[in-house]
């Protein structure tokens, strides 16, 4: 088949044909190469060169059998799902607040929200550092001069760090959705709703919320994904003993450079995550029924 | 007494004054319609009386209470919207009962209550469908039942028939009539279709500019328009610059007019003239310059030196043909008690 029509079609057909330059770009540089790290857990690697027929799941079951994996499973679905609810508790204000705002405050307000995103994730970690950190970090000096606490709080290297890191760094990806399903909004139905007897607070509760039921979803299927594999926030806010699924994938792969065992973690990381975010997304459109039936 | 009363209400939005001082009176269990061309303020007026704008001066009154200062959520006042509002998210029983939920009306008579309303609408049937799977007429009867299971002491219709199509605007009019005589409340709606509040309403009022141009029963209005503005927004009319001579209108002094000498403007509707032949005579002499038979009329423009064209509407006999294009004729009034001699004309604010 000669380039021309092809093209053509890519440009002006219909279908998934205009998709087609983005499939085929995920296909080489994602799909591929990822399929390969999985596969390493299933053979046998010796001195860095794979063992030939030594195609196995022993590796797998290896890692299921393991009380470790499944405790590590634990603390990073609990850390992700804490810090998604934190977040989502967040940026709902945030972004309630840019709805209100008018002009040269909404701009104001967007900018505060994205600008955090310039930064790299790792800066940021090593600010709270900064900021949680022993006796001389910015959190106990202040409570400590003002006389609040004897002893300096101990918040570095606990779940508590780890929590309020993840919790920071992925607040744009909650307030994002929000801002604008909640900008967007038909303030008629809240005045219908009050017309109808109810309270501000009120229609705030039974009409607002109710309708940004398809955003809070999409944020918190997109903050717990981001939370559940991040490696760097619990590495660095955790401490050197604190460990996640992720972080093990890290540390197997990069330092002990047992990619058989890695590979093996990834597998069970990405598939639990898919899973946890299916079933996030699938929970929200129950809620959201009527949204569908819209379609 | 009035039911409802809104007094000498003003409001501007920055630098625009959409009302100017509006006051307007209805009685108890009637319908009365806000009629004017939008941006005139007539949803402003609505809104004020429903507590979604805070009059800067002025006073509303429901049922000799005066509400001005009230939340709209401490109103007894139903409010149909033109897009209707309905919550998406909550199916049709849902969004009926939403008020009496916030009211914490027990689950039976909730469910009694919601049931009577809906079958107040004949939509018993759709109870459990979400809005986005209904038709525009039956979305307008939800809004509607969803307002008048509160059993409000006013009901308030922001244009409710703009988003249904000609054929079903029409019969849902007359529904509704039925329906508001039927449960007996004071209602007002808002419209820019004059046929719609002929068709609604038992008082007018029309409005222009933020002001009321002039209230009355829609007959009155359309007989005894008070300016040039209101004859051209009720039904059809040609508005004629005339002189008066000893109290009659120069062209044809058959119509008297109880004012002083000088120029003056002439309302007159289409189908209150006729056409007679060209000569001498008093009336408009001029060609006919447009002819068009619509089955039981014919509706004429003449030509007569004027920089609008004289609108006629003669009745038409079966096998008649319209005079010829062209044709000298001379044009007077039917009956000249139902013409009316304004001093203002229709470019004058």
């Amino acid at each position: 088949m000669s380039s021309a029509p092809l093209l053509r079609r890519i440009l002006h057909g219909r279908g998934i044909w205009p998709a087609v330059p983005a499939l085929a770009y995920l296909f080489v540089f994602l799909a591929l190469p990822m399929l390969t790290l999985l596969a390493f857990g299933f053979v046998t690697i010796d001195r860095g060169r794979i063992v030939a027929d030594t195609w196995t799941l022993g590796y797998l079951e290896a890692a299921l059998a393991d009380d470790l994996v499944w405790r590590l499973m634990w603390r990073s679905f609990w850390v992700a799902a804490v810090s998604s609810v934190l977040t989502l508790l967040l940026a709902y204000p945030v972004a309630y607040l840019f709805a209100e705002a008018k002009g040269i405050w909404r701009t104001l307000i967007l900018v505060a929200v994205v600008s955090p995103l310039l930064t790299s994730a790792l800066v940021r970690a090593y600010a709270w550092i900064v900021i949680l950190g022993g006796r001389r970090g910015l959190v106990n000096q202040t409570l400590l001069s003002l006389g609040l606490i004897e002893q300096p709080l101990r918040i570095l290297n606990t779940d508590w760090a780890v929590l309020i890191g993840m919790t920071q760094i992925h607040l744009p990806f909650m307030i994002l959705p929000l801002l604008a399903v909640l900008a967007e909004r038909d303030r008629r139905l809240e005045e219908a709703s009050l017309n109808l007897g109810a309270s501000q607070t009120g229609t705030f509760f039974r009409v607002v919320v109710p309708m940004s039921v398809p955003a809070i979803f999409a944020g918190l299927a997109l903050v717990f994904a981001v939370s559940y594999t991040n490696f760097i926030v619990p590495q660095l806010l955790g401490g050197g003993s604190y460990s996640t699924l992720a972080v093990q994938v890290y540390e197997q792969t990069i330092v002990v450079l047992d990619w058989t065992r890695g590979a093996v973690l990834a597998t069970i990381l990405l598939s639990t995550c898919f899973a946890f975010v299916l079933a996030i997304v699938a929970f929200g459109n129950r809620l959201a029924r009527w949204n569908e039936s819209a379609a | 007494m009035s039911h409802i009363a809104l007094q000498d209400i003003a409001k501007s939005f920055g630098p625009v004054r959409v009302l100017d001082g509006c006051s307007v009176a209805v009685d108890k269990g009637t319908v009365m319609t806000l009629l004017g061309p939008s941006g005139c303020g007539k949803t402003t007026l609505l809104r004020t009386l429903a507590g979604f704008v805070e009059p800067d001066s002025g006073r509303v009154v429901v049922g000799g209470r005066d509400i001005t200062d009230l939340p709209p959520n401490r109103r007894q006042v139903g409010y149909v919207f033109q897009s209707y509002a309905l919550f998406p998210h909550l199916d049709v029983a849902a969004n009926v009962a939403y008020g009496l939920r916030v009211r914490r009306v027990s689950q039976a008579e909730t469910q009694a209550r919601v049931r009577k309303a809906l079958d107040l609408v004949s939509l018993s049937a759709y109870a459990d469908r979400y809005p986005a799977r209904l038709s525009g007429g039956q979305q307008q009867r939800v809004a509607i039942a969803r307002a008048l299971v509160l059993e409000p002491e006013v009901l308030l219709l922001d244009e409710p028939f703009n988003a249904l199509d000609a054929k079903l605007r029409l019969s849902m009019q007359i529904e509704l009539r039925k329906l508001i005589e039927r449960v007996g409340i004071t209602s007002i709606f808002v419209t820019h279709d004059q046929q719609e509040a002929m068709t609604l309403s038992d008082r007018v009022a029309v409005m222009r500019a933020g002001r009321i141009e002039q209230v009355g029963a829609p007959i009155d209005i359309y007989d005894r328009p008070r300016t040039a503005y209101v004859a051209a927004f009720i039904g059809r009319a040609n508005v004629l610059p005339v002189d008066i001579r000893g109290g009659r209108v120069a062209p044809d002094p058959a119509i008297a007019a109880a004012r002083a000498d000088g120029a003056a403007w002439l309302v007159v509707r289409p189908e209150n003239l006729a056409i007679e032949n060209a000569g001498e005579g008093p009336g408009w002499h001029g060609t006919v310059a447009f002819a068009t038979p619509q089955g039981a009329t014919i509706e004429y423009e003449i030509a007569v030196g004027m920089a609008e064209p004289l609108r006629v509407v003669a009745l038409r006999k079966v096998g008649e043909p319209p005079a010829a294009v062209g044709s000298p004729v001379r044009v007077r009034a039917v009956d000249p008690a139902a013409c009316v001699v304004l001093g203002e004309g229709p470019d004058s604010v």
